[in-house]
């Protein structure tokens, strides 16, 4: 078990590398920050893509998010990295764009599928009933199903939000300054290889913890905001 | 609260049974590649490699692994009487190959340093290399110096790494440390970076497969010599003066100079 003696200096040396993991804990979440609302966003667009009737609004929908669940994110952020960037602007925006971009365009691809089978998981007799109580199609869909679907999107866009916050750990390949480049870099100045990993997991750990605690209190919250009015005003008045 | 602490409790046992686990898994290997594995008298030891190292260290069209560091490796193995087996096992996961005894050497074109050598103990040198700067052919840096306030590519974690950091300090922004010597002069052709720094072979090697793209190379006399060494686990004579041996029977017979191109002083 030499291999793993605790040595207390390489927690001295971790402290004093503090500024690399501080600078890894902003890039993490910003990155998690903008690859989320991004991909809300974009997924928004081509879940509602995926369930138009219309063949050219239909195929291309499907086509990305065959395209980006079915190839590693790993291999999307090389190639957006070194390929796709360069190729469109001639020349790099820097890593953290090009980690930023992959992380929305991939994140979308999920959420579409979240959006979709929300929208779809909504009985027809709502859209019926909406329609025949004489809404339009998009009033029916913005003011009686969404409401509904989002309800039943929250669980799994929250899993969403932490699933992606761990996923942008593979932006360091491309020397994103993240959590885990800060690791990489004190265990290859140290040549000692796992207690800066065990500090990012740490990190990591830390950061899933409060997004824990925050997709529970907005799905409580989501919980709460739908329950009718009146029986709401039913139970606060037995209580009183 | 009370709640939370349950959690903790349960996280910490997780945690250290997976440790114990893993502990007990690299001392179960540990021990199994310690004798080297004897055949029929010859013994066979496991070479571990980072093959994305051209031309020092890299993989062929039908995977094999090919290169200077492995023709050197596979002469001394001939003279000094062993066979060997390549393994690819990637640059950081090496160090700790090498100390659990996945491995029972590595070469990759590892420098010897002090803080290495602290760790690990080395082979003679059998290689001497220097690293040189990379920029594209139009910039205005000329020597390491002029690096102090522009943006450096480098390999996370080499030699060149090290050098960056010295200059441009430890914890530095500037720094763009990829994963491999490609991904790190890929980040100075697309503009992340003002140069590249990184070992003379592989810088031009470069060059010579890419004499399309403008660049420059500019070598600088603060950068010091380096000597490429075997890297066996702390403490392991043994395979250390197997491999002395077998180094300096090729430096001997002329064999070492052949490979490389030039006399190892």
């Amino acid at each position: 078990m030499d291999f793993l003696d605790i040595r207390w200096d390489m927690w001295e040396m971790i402290w004093n590398y503090r500024v690399l993991f501080l600078r890894g804990i902003g890039v993490t979440v910003a990155l998690t920050i903008i690859g989320y609302l991004g991909g809300i966003v974009l997924g928004l667009f081509i879940g509602m893509g995926k369930l138009s009737k219309r063949k050219w609004i239909y195929y291309p929908c499907k086509y990305y998010v065959d395209f980006f669940r079915g190839t590693p994110l790993l291999v999307q952020i090389l190639l957006i990295h070194s390929a796709i960037i360069p190729g469109i602007f001639g020349h790099s925006l820097g890593p953290i764009v090009s980690g930023a971009v992959a992380l929305v365009l991939n994140s979308a691809a999920y959420n579409a599928e979240i959006i979709r089978a929300g929208i779809q998981s909504i009985e027809k007799g709502q859209t019926e009933a909406a329609r025949s109580l004489g809404m339009t199609k998009q009033i029916a869909m913005k003011s009686i199903i969404l409401p509904q679907a989002f309800r039943r999107m929250v669980p799994p866009l929250g899993n969403e939000l932490i699933a992606l916050m761990k996923d942008s750990s593979l932006v360091t390949v491309i020397a994103v300054n993240d959590i885990l480049y800060a690791g990489k870099v004190v265990a290859g100045a140290a040549q000692r290889f796992w207690e800066p990993y065990l500090m990012a997991a740490i990190l990591y750990l830390c950061l899933t913890f409060i997004l824990g605690k925050l997709i529970s209190y907005v799905e409580k919250r989501f919980s709460n905001s739908y329950v009718p009015t009146k029986r709401k005003n039913l139970f606060s008045s037995r209580r009183s | 609260m009370k709640k939370t602490g349950r959690f903790l409790l349960f996280g910490v046992l997780l945690v250290s049974l997976s440790v114990a686990l893993f502990g007990c898994g690299t001392k179960n290997s540990g021990s199994s590649s310690d004798g080297g594995g004897d055949v029929e008298g010859v013994r066979k030891l496991t070479v571990g490699t980072d093959a994305t190292y051209a031309p020092m260290e890299s993989m062929d069209e039908k995977g094999n692994i090919v290169g200077i560091d492995i023709d050197i490796v596979k002469a001394i193995a001939e003279a000094a009487g062993f066979e060997v087996e390549f393994k690819n096992v990637g640059w950081e996961p090496l160090f700790p190959a090498v100390d659990n005894g996945e491995v029972d050497f590595a070469v990759s074109s590892i420098t010897i340093t002090e803080d290495r050598q602290k760790t690990y103990d080395f082979s003679d040198p059998y290689f001497s290399a220097n690293q040189l700067i990379l920029a594209p052919e139009d910039s205005s840096v000329e020597s390491f110096e002029d690096l102090k306030d522009k943006r450096v590519a480098v390999q996370i974690n080499t030699t060149g790494h090290i050098v960056t950091r010295g200059l441009l300090g430890d914890t530095s922004s500037k720094i763009v440390a990829a994963e491999t010597m490609p991904l790190a002069i890929t980040e100075m052709i697309n503009g992340n970076a003002d140069a590249a720094v990184g070992d003379n072979a592989v810088i031009i090697d470069y060059k010579a497969n890419n004499p399309k793209v403008q660049v420059k190379t500019i070598e600088d006399a603060s950068f010091e010599k380096e000597y490429y060494g075997l890297m066996v686990k702390k403490g392991n004579t043994e395979i250390v003066d197997l491999l002395n041996e077998g180094i300096q029977i090729i430096k001997d017979n002329g064999k070492l100079k052949e490979i490389t191109g030039f006399d190892l002083e």
